[in-house]
């Protein structure tokens, strides 16, 4: 990869891996199904750097990503994306 | 640690594989180098396939039981002990000495570039004030939730003001109330209405392309067409610039930012030279001009290495004072002609689409800054004393492959709203978010419009309310498509009551038992 760690990035919100366990229980407090949230690319930059921090490793498709932005309107946000293959 | 690359044919690394440990001629000169125990072997040109442990680089002298990569005119005779398959990307490496790797006719001396170690960021929540947290729990425990935002406004008014606990509990409770107001209804149209508050202040922004306008001397599209631009999602922009900031050692020193400024811009042959073609004697001599170069800052001895990379074959290039002679093994007139077509566009310094950088001081910030015109934000990053993680591009198909969907959500959002300001427009900031949020709701960047999300809706008389009629009915009788009538267009045209507001809402009796 690169000298630079994209995580780090000013424009880029904080992406955590949702534990499997969690999972369920954020889509039932958002009403939703896995297909139906935002995806993000398994082939992301930032997943790809995601996976190489240390005790990740590999992203499977179906996983959930929790995004922690900085809201200009609500402080902080936080969002989910499902990971897709391609 | 340095390491030995070259290209072959799978046929031989397959040889080589089964033979190891074996001698190997190579038809170049490869300088004997004890401190290279390494060799990788690309066939492709972008990945490595095979690793050797090698022993010894000496000169060839028609030694017998030995693979040879061709028949004749073999130079070098390289040991290999220990040969085994790897998938590596060339572009994990850069090269130390020697020519590119990916040509055939050479050799390269490489190393592994350094990786830097992914440590994650800090959490923002974590960060909060105490008192915040407490509040947003609080809240949380009775089923309601509060923005960190509002949660901040609360605690710093009960500090500010001295409210007492009762009180301050009324307080609270009379912000959820209003916070619950504000929120949008269900089914309301919130896509018509972005449409709406951002096309309506549209019409009095600008058609033209200003020039100048930002920085000094640099071209920016705004107004209008760089509004289109960004709703289109365009693979790159009409002006490209980046900004880039620097490291806190380097940022307060005006030399060090100019000599960056200089090393980015990319420089082509002919911006420092002559290259005249002579096709007679079959060569092409280059000129250098020494005032040119002198203004561009480049030596007469950076360029030759450069010029060896040259993706010609069998190219000769011999010296003479301020003239390069380049000509071909067995000259034809097409391949002079193909060489003088290569020069011409050959750079010699700089990185890959930055046209021009300027350095100014911000006195805001008290640091300086550069500007460029053109844009590559991974070669930029990568470079020392720039701080990459304040360095932005407009290119926001780039930021999506060099940073992310996310980001690319945060720079439509950024550009847009910037977009909009400076022509003096007040569009809430809602209905960028909203624009931008659909337009990564794939996980790529998508355009607004027949190629991007207005195409890909679920409803085909949706789809063909919008634009090609004909060829969406026409495809979907093809196949058999199936419309659920879900949406609102489709329900407008069979004349049903649309699903918004009022109209989706079904009222069902629920006998009391």
């Amino acid at each position: 990869m690169a000298k630079y760690n994209i995580l780090m990035h000013e424009m880029v919100p904080e992406h955590w891996l949702v534990p499997v366990k969690e999972e369920e229980k954020i889509l039932k407090s958002l009403g939703v199904t896995k297909g139906q949230l935002p995806k993000i690319r398994r082939t992301d930059p930032v997943i790809k750097t995601l996976e190489k921090a240390p005790g990740i490793g590999e992203i499977v498709p179906g996983r959930i990503i929790e995004i922690v932005r900085k809201s200009r309107t609500r402080g902080i946000a936080k969002i989910y994306r499902t990971v897709i293959g391609e | 640690m340095t390491i030995l690359a070259w290209k072959d044919t799978l046929k031989k690394v397959k040889e080589i594989l089964e033979k190891a440990p074996i001698g190997y001629c190579l038809d170049y000169e490869i300088p004997a180098d004890k401190s290279i125990k390494e060799a990788l072997i690309t066939v492709t040109g972008k990945t490595f396939i095979a690793k050797a442990k090698i022993s010894k680089i000496a000169p060839y002298q028609n030694e017998k039981n030995v693979l040879k990569k061709k028949k004749d005119k073999l130079k070098t005779l390289i040991t290999i002990e220990k040969i085994e398959e790897i998938q590596d990307d060339i572009v994990n490496y850069e090269e130390v000495s020697g020519g590119s790797v990916d040509k055939v006719l050479s050799f390269a001396v490489i190393v592994k570039k350094e990786e830097a170690k992914i440590e994650l960021p800090d959490h923002m929540e974590g960060k909060l004030n105490s008192e915040v947290k407490s509040l947003i729990r609080q809240v949380e425990k009775d089923g309601n939730s509060l923005p960190v935002k509002i949660a901040e406004q609360l605690t710093a008014a009960k500090k500010h003001y001295g409210i007492g606990e009762k009180d301050f509990e009324k307080l609270i409770k009379a912000t959820l109330e209003k916070y619950k107001e504000t929120g949008v209804d269900p089914y309301e149209a919130v896509g018509i209405v972005g449409a709406q508050s951002i096309g309506e202040p549209g019409t009095q922004m600008t058609m033209r392309t200003f020039h100048f306008a930002g920085v000094a001397e640099m071209d920016v599209t705004l107004g209008l067409p760089r509004l289109i631009e960004i709703v289109d999602a365009r693979k790159t922009p009409s002006t490209p610039s980046m900004t880039i900031f620097l490291t806190e050692k380097a940022r307060g020193d005006e030399d060090r930012a100019v000599s960056l400024a200089r090393s980015i811009e990319s420089t082509t042959l002919l911006d420092v030279a002559d290259i005249e073609v002579n096709t007679t004697e079959g060569y092409v001599l280059i000129l250098l001009d020494k005032q040119k170069m002198q203004e561009r800052g480049l030596k007469r001895e950076e360029i030759m290495p450069k010029l060896k990379k040259i993706r010609m074959q069998k190219t000769v290039i011999s010296e003479e004072e301020n003239k390069i002679r380049l000509s071909q093994e067995e000259p034809s007139y097409k391949k002079i002609y193909q060489l003088y077509e290569n020069l011409k566009t050959f750079q010699v310094k700089g990185l890959d689409g930055i046209k021009r950088a300027i350095v100014k001081f911000d006195q805001k910030a008290k640091e300086w800054v550069i500007y460029t015109q053109g844009s590559n934000l991974a070669g930029v990053m990568e470079l020392k004393d720039v701080d990459y993680a304040r360095t932005k591009t407009n290119d926001i198909i780039e930021i999506s492959q060099v940073l992310g969907v996310e980001a690319a959500r945060e720079a439509i959002i950024e550009e847009s709203t910037s977009t909009l300001h400076n022509a003096g427009l007040n569009t809430d900031i809602r209905h960028l978010m909203l624009v931008s949020d659909m337009m990564t709701f794939s996980g790529n960047v998508e355009a607004i419009g027949r190629h991007g999300i207005s195409g890909k809706k679920a409803s085909v008389l949706a789809r063909a309310a919008f634009e090609i009629t004909s060829k969406h009915l026409l495809n979907a009788g093809l196949i058999g498509e199936v419309d659920k009538l879900n949406g609102v267009a489709e329900n407008i045209i069979v004349g049903q009551p649309i699903t918004l507001g009022t109209g989706a809402v079904k009222l069902s009796y629920r006998r009391e038992e």
